[in-house]
């Protein structure tokens, strides 16, 4: 159960979150500073 | 180990910020993911270790081919490729490292069940360094990387944006989850 549960949360739940974040996109050039 | 895995994804993305999340937490599970159908299946096995009734860290797992070292990387290139095609070579490899990396981890806490070759032939031998035989000792090692693996996520997530209230709610997120899955493996659900 832990694992299905560990599923839910970080897979979908967390990661919906995380996607809200301005990160880079995985295509989007690197920037050197 | 469950919570572990997600821990070190989060740090990965600490590292790799163009790399999807959920991809990453993906990754670090899928040889788990494989194992279910194949368990259900009754190819591959986990049983209670001898001397115990299971539980966290009790078990061996007979998983030949899911977690075999061949059957890891193998497992790690059919994960990459879509990678490969849909977010390019960086992201791909980074993905199958993290694939690989769920046996790596693997190999510090099970017992010797982990084999080389696919199908466990005989005469190649399984590996594990067994730190499940001291429990206490393993879900500290995984509270570890899940509170390494946050606080490296909370670093990289403040510094995407002024506005910390996405970047509190995600990695807030992402303790909780690690609290609650240690937790129901503690608890050997």
């Amino acid at each position: 159960m832990a694992f299905f549960v560990g599923l839910l949360l970080f897979v979908v739940i967390v990661g919906r979150l995380d996607a809200r974040l301005p990160w880079p996109r995985p295509r989007d050039p690197e920037v050197r500073s | 180990m469950i919570a572990g895995h997600f821990g070190l994804a989060a740090a990965v993305k600490a590292r790799e910020p163009r790399v999807p999340l959920w991809a990453l937490m993906l990754a670090t599970q899928w040889l788990d993911v494989v194992f279910v159908p194949l368990y259900l299946a009754h190819v591959e096995r986990l049983v209670p270790a001898p001397g115990t009734a299971g539980g966290y860290g009790n078990a061996v797992i007979h998983a030949d081919y899911t977690h075999s070292l061949v059957g890891a990387v193998a497992l790690a290139v059919l994960f990459a490729l879509p990678a490969l095609w849909r977010w390019g070579r960086r992201s791909a490899l980074v993905l199958g490292a993290v694939v690989l990396s769920h046996w790596v981890l693997d190999l510090v806490v099970h017992r010797h069940d982990m084999p080389l070759l696919p199908g466990a032939p005989a005469g190649f031998p399984s590996v594990g360094l067994g730190l499940w035989r001291q429990p206490a000792a393993a879900a500290i090692a995984e509270l570890a990387l899940v509170l390494w693996g946050t606080y490296g996520y909370w670093r990289a997530a403040i510094a995407t944006t002024r506005a910390r209230g996405p970047a509190r709610v995600a990695t807030g997120a992402l303790l909780v989850s690690g609290f609650v899955t240690l937790g129901l493996d503690l608890l050997g659900t």
